[in-house]
C-alpha cells in the first residue's frame, strides 16, 4: 500500500475485539500508518485504545480481523511482529531494585540491541530528559514521570519501525511534555511508524499527522491533522462524543 | 535470550532482601544444627566406648564360663549428625548370652525423654521443612508478581517465547536460591571436618548424595512455586494455594500413608502373638504331661513284675526318653513361635511397604527415606542389627559350650554331690578368671553402598520424576497465564 510511496508499517483490517463477558471493545477498526507518521488516538475512558495497541502486541487476540506490523499478523506471527514494534505503556513500570542503567540494559538485550554500551544508555537517557545522577539510582526510588521517561528510552534503544504509546504524556511535567513532543518529531524523522493513545487533545494536535476520534471501539473522526489546523479540535471533540457529528461526518472508519 | 532472563533472575534475586534473609536464616540453623549433631555424634561415641570397654572388662573378670554374659552395643554412625533418623529411637545395646534373646534396649529417647518430644532438628529437618518452605517463599508469586507490577507486558512486548521465559524463570529462581543454602550447607560439611569428624570414603559418598537429593527436594518446591505462581493472576491466591499443598505434602500426606497402611493391613499386636504363643506352649505342655502320667502309670505297672536290678537301668532309659520327649516339645514351641514372629514379620513388612509406597507420593517422605537411609539412620537399622547380633550369640553361646566342655565338668561352676556316707557336697569351681580373649568378635553390620543404590536411585527417580511433571504443569499453565 502506498501513500506518496510510503509504507504502511502498522495496519488494522476489520480488527474487532469482544471480550468474554460480552464487550464489544472494537468494532470493525480499519486504519494504517505509514513510516514518517505519527498517529494519535484521542478517546475517552473505555474507547478501546489499550484494547486496540494490546492486539498489535499479541498480548490479546483478536475476535476477527487482523492487526499486522510491515504486513505480518500479530497473532500469527508474534514474535517476528514484536521484533518491529516498541511499546511504552501509561504506566511504565520497572525493576525497582535495578538503576535505571540497568534496566535499559535488560530491556536492551531483551529488545535485541545486544551490542549496545552504557554510553549508548546515558546518551539516551539526557536525551529523554532523565538527569545523569540519577543514573545509577534504583527504580524503587523514582517518580511515575522518571519511570516514563525511563520506559521510552526503552523504546528508542530498541530502534524498530513503529512505537506505540499507550498515553505517554501523562506523568509528565509540562517541560517533559514539551520536550516528548520533540523527541516524537525526532522519532518521526528517523523514519518511525508511531501509534499513540491519549487523552491529550492539545498534544494529540500538535504532534500528530494523522488524528482520530474513538469511542465504544470505533472512529467517530479520522483526518489529516493539517485539515484540522484552522479548526478547534476540542469542540470538535466535544461534538464528535456528544453524538453530533460536525458536517462531512462520514469520513471515518 | 534464555541467558538474559536468567541473568535477571539472578540478579533481582540476589539484590533483593529475601535472599540475605534467606542466607542467614539457612547459615544459622544449618550451622546450629551441625554443631549439635556434631556434639551428639561425639557423646553418643564417648559412651559407646566407655560401655563397650566396661563390656570387656566384666567378662574379663567372670570366672565361670556357665555365667557368661556379654553386652554389645550398637555403634552410632557419623552420619547421624546429618541424619539422626532413628538412631535416637532405636536401643543401643542387647545382651549376648544363653538366657534372654537379642534385642536392642535402652535408646537415647527412653533415657532423655526430653528430646523426643520436640526431636532434634538436624540437617535433612531443616531441608525438609525449612528449605521447601523457603523455596515456596521464593516463588509463590514468580511469574503473577511480575504482572502485579507491570514488568511482564513490557518484557512481553519483546519477541520473547513463552517458554523461554518460564524455563528462565525456574532456572534463575533455582540457581538464585541454591546460592543461598548451598554455601551453608558446605559449610556446615567443612565444620564436620574441621572437627575431625571420621568418615569413610562410603560415608562421603553417601554424604555427596545426601547434598544432592537435598537439592532435589528443595528443587521440587521451586519449580512447584514457580507453577503455583502461573495458576492465578493473584500473588495472594498462589501463595495460599502454594502453603495449603504445602501442608498436604510434607506435613499430612507422609503420615496419613502410613496411617492408611495402618487400616489396610492389619498387622497382630506384639502382645497377641505372644498370648498365642504362650496359651499354645500350654497346651502343649498340658498334654506332655497327661501322656507322661499315662506313660508313667504304664511303666509302674511294668515295674511290679520286673526285678529291681533290671528297673534301675529302665529308669534311665525311661529318664533319656522323656528327656528327648521334653526336648522335642520345646522344639515345637520354639518352631511354632518362630513360625508366628515370621508371620508377623511379613505382615509389619507388607504395612510398612505399603505405608511408604503412599507416603512416597509425599516428596517429604521420599526425601526422608532416602537420607535415612543414605545416612545408615533408617528403620532397618534395628532388624539388621539385631540379626548381626543373633548370628552372633550364636556364634558367641557355640564357643561358650566348646569352652566349658573343654574345661570339663566343673570347671568354673558348682558341683553338688550327693554321697551316702558323707552326705552333700557343694563344690566350687575353679575362682580365677577364665580366659575369653579369644572369643569371636562382633563385627558391626555395614550396610554397603551397593545394596541401598537401587533404592536410592528409585528415590532419586521419584524426586526427578516430580520436578518433571511441576515443570510440565508450570509449562503448560504459563502458555495460557493472560500476560496483560
Ligand atoms: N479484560 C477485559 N475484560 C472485559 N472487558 C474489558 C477488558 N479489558 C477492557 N475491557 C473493556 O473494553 C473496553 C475498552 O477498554 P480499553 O482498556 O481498551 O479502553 P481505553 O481506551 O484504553 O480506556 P482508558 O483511556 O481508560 O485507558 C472497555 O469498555 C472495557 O471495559
Ligand atoms: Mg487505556
Amino acid at each position: 500500500m502506498n501513500e506518496n510511496n510510503k509504507q504502511v508499517i502498522l495496519e488494522a483490517v476489520n480488527l474487532t475485539k469482544k471480550y468474554d463477558d460480552g464487550v464489544l471493545a472494537l468494532d470493525n477498526l480499519n486504519f494504517a500508518i505509514y513510516e514518517n507518521e505519527i498517529f494519535a488516538m484521542l478517546g475517552g475512558n473505555g474507547a478501546g485504545k489499550t484494547t486496540t495497541i494490546n492486539i498489535f502486541l499479541n498480548l490479546l487476540e483478536p475476535t476477527s480481523g487482523d492487526a499486522k506490523v510491515c504486513g505480518v499478523s500479530s497473532h500469527i506471527e508474534p514474535l517476528v511482529v514484536k521484533k518491529n514494534l516498541a511499546y511504552v505503556s501509561e504506566n511504565v513500570m520497572l525493576y525497582p531494585n535495578f538503576t535505571a542503567l540497568q534496566n535499559l540494559d535488560f530491556f536492551s538485550q531483551l529488545g535485541g540491541q545486544d551490542s549496545l554500551t552504557k554510553d549508548h544508555y546515558q546518551e539516551v537517557l539526557i536525551r529523554v530528559g532523565l538527569a545523569e545522577q540519577v543514573h545509577n539510582n534504583k527504580l524503587k526510588g523514582f517518580s511515575k514521570g522518571m519511570r516514563q521517561k525511563c520506559g521510552i528510552a526503552i523504546a528508542i534503544l530498541k530502534d524498530t519501525k513503529a512505537i506505540l504509546f499507550d498515553e505517554p504524556t501523562s506523568g509528565l511535567d509540562p517541560k517533559a511534555g514539551y520536550e516528548f513532543i520533540q523527541l516524537l518529531n525526532d522519532l518521526k524523522g528517523e523514519g518511525k511508524a508511531v501509534l499513540m493513545s491519549t487523552h491529550d487533545i492539545f498534544r494529540a494536535k500538535e504532534a500528530a499527522d494523522t488524528i482520530a476520534i474513538m469511542n465504544d471501539g470505533k472512529f467517530l473522526m479520522k483526518e489529516k491533522a493539517s485539515t484540522l489546523f484552522d479548526k478547534d479540535l476540542e469542540s470538535l471533540y466535544m461534538q464528535y462524543m456528544a453524538g453530533h457529528a460536525p458536517q462531512p461526518a462520514s469520513e471515518g472508519v | 535470550m534464555l541467558h538474559t532472563l536468567i541473568q535477571k533472575e539472578l540478579k533481582s534475586i540476589t539484590v533483593s532482601n529475601k535472599f540475605l534473609v534467606t542466607f542467614m536464616i539457612c547459615s544459622l540453623l544449618l550451622i546450629m544444627s551441625v554443631l549439635i549433631g556434631i556434639n551428639e555424634y561425639k557423646q553418643a561415641m564417648t559412651q559407646y566406648e566407655t560401655v563397650h570397654q566396661m563390656a570387656d572388662e566384666r567378662i574379663q573378670q567372670v570366672s565361670s564360663w556357665h555365667s557368661v554374659s556379654y553386652r554389645e552395643h550398637r555403634k552410632p554412625s557419623p552420619l547421624m549428625i546429618f541424619t539422626s533418623g532413628l538412631s535416637y529411637d532405636i536401643g543401643r545395646w542387647s545382651d549376648i548370652n544363653r538366657e534372654s534373646t537379642v534385642k536392642l534396649k535402652n535408646s537415647i529417647y527412653s533415657d532423655d525423654p526430653i528430646f523426643a518430644v520436640f526431636r532434634i532438628i538436624d540437617f535433612t529437618f531443616i531441608v525438609q521443612i525449612i528449605f521447601s518452605l523457603l523455596a515456596i517463599l521464593f516463588t509463590f508469586n514468580a511469574v503473577n508478581g511480575e504482572k502485579e507490577s507491570g514488568t511482564l507486558r513490557l518484557i512481553f512486548s519483546n519477541a520473547v517465547p513463552r517458554t523461554k521465559y518460564i524455563l528462565a524463570k525456574c532456572i534463575g529462581t533455582w540457581l538464585g536460591l541454591l546460592i543461598p543454602i548451598l554455601i551453608p550447607i558446605l559449610l556446615s560439611v567443612l565444620i564436620v571436618m574441621l572437627f575431625q569428624i571420621e568418615f569413610s570414603s562410603q560415608e562421603w559418598i553417601r554424604l555427596v548424595l545426601l547434598i544432592f537429593i537435598s537439592v532435589l527436594y528443595t528443587s521440587i518446591f521451586i519449580v512447584f512455586g514457580v507453577f503455583m505462581s502461573t495458576m492465578s493472576r493473584s500473588s495472594n491466591v498462589s501463595f495460599l494455594l502454594s502453603l495449603v499443598f504445602w501442608i498436604c505434602f510434607v506435613l499430612i500426606l507422609p503420615r496419613g500413608g502410613v496411617m492408611a497402611s495402618g487400616n489396610i493391613v492389619s498387622v497382630p499386636r506384639i502382645a497377641e502373638v505372644e498370648g498365642m504363643k504362650v496359651s499354645f506352649a500350654k497346651n502343649k505342655w498340658e498334654n506332655y504331661y497327661k501322656d507322661m502320667d499315662k506313660r508313667l502309670s504304664g511303666s509302674e505297672h511294668n515295674d511290679d513284675s520286673e526285678e529291681d536290678g533290671i528297673s534301675d537301668d529302665m529308669m534311665w532309659a525311661n529318664l533319656k526318653a522323656e528327656d528327648s520327649l521334653r526336648k522335642e516339645v520345646t522344639r515345637e514351641i520354639e518352631g511354632y513361635e518362630e513360625s508366628l514372629l515370621e508371620d508377623w514379620k511379613n505382615k509389619q513388612k507388607a504395612q510398612q511397604n505399603l505405608g511408604f509406597m503412599l507416603a512416597r507420593f509425599s516428596p517429604a517422605a521420599t526425601y526422608q527415606l532416602a537420607a535415612m537411609s543414605l545416612s545408615n539412620t533408617d528403620i532397618s537399622l534395628k532388624s539388621s542389627y539385631e540379626q548381626v547380633m543373633k548370628d552372633y550369640r550364636e556364634e558367641f553361646n557355640s564357643y561358650i559350650d566348646k569352652k566349658s566342655e573343654n574345661a570339663g565338668p566343673g570347671a568354673g561352676s558348682i558341683m553338688i554331690t550327693m554321697d551316702s556316707d558323707k552326705g552333700m557336697d557343694l563344690k566350687m569351681g575353679r575362682d580365677e578368671a577364665i580366659d575369653v580373649s579369644d572369643r569371636p568378635q562382633f563385627v558391626h553390620p555395614k550396610t554397603q553402598l551397593s545394596k541401598i543404590l537401587p533404592d536410592v536411585i528409585v528415590n532419586i527417580s521419584i524426586l526427578l520424576f516430580m520436578i518433571f511433571g511441576l515443570l510440565t504443569g508450570a509449562y503448560f499453565s504459563f502458555m495460557r497465564f493472560d500476560l496483560r
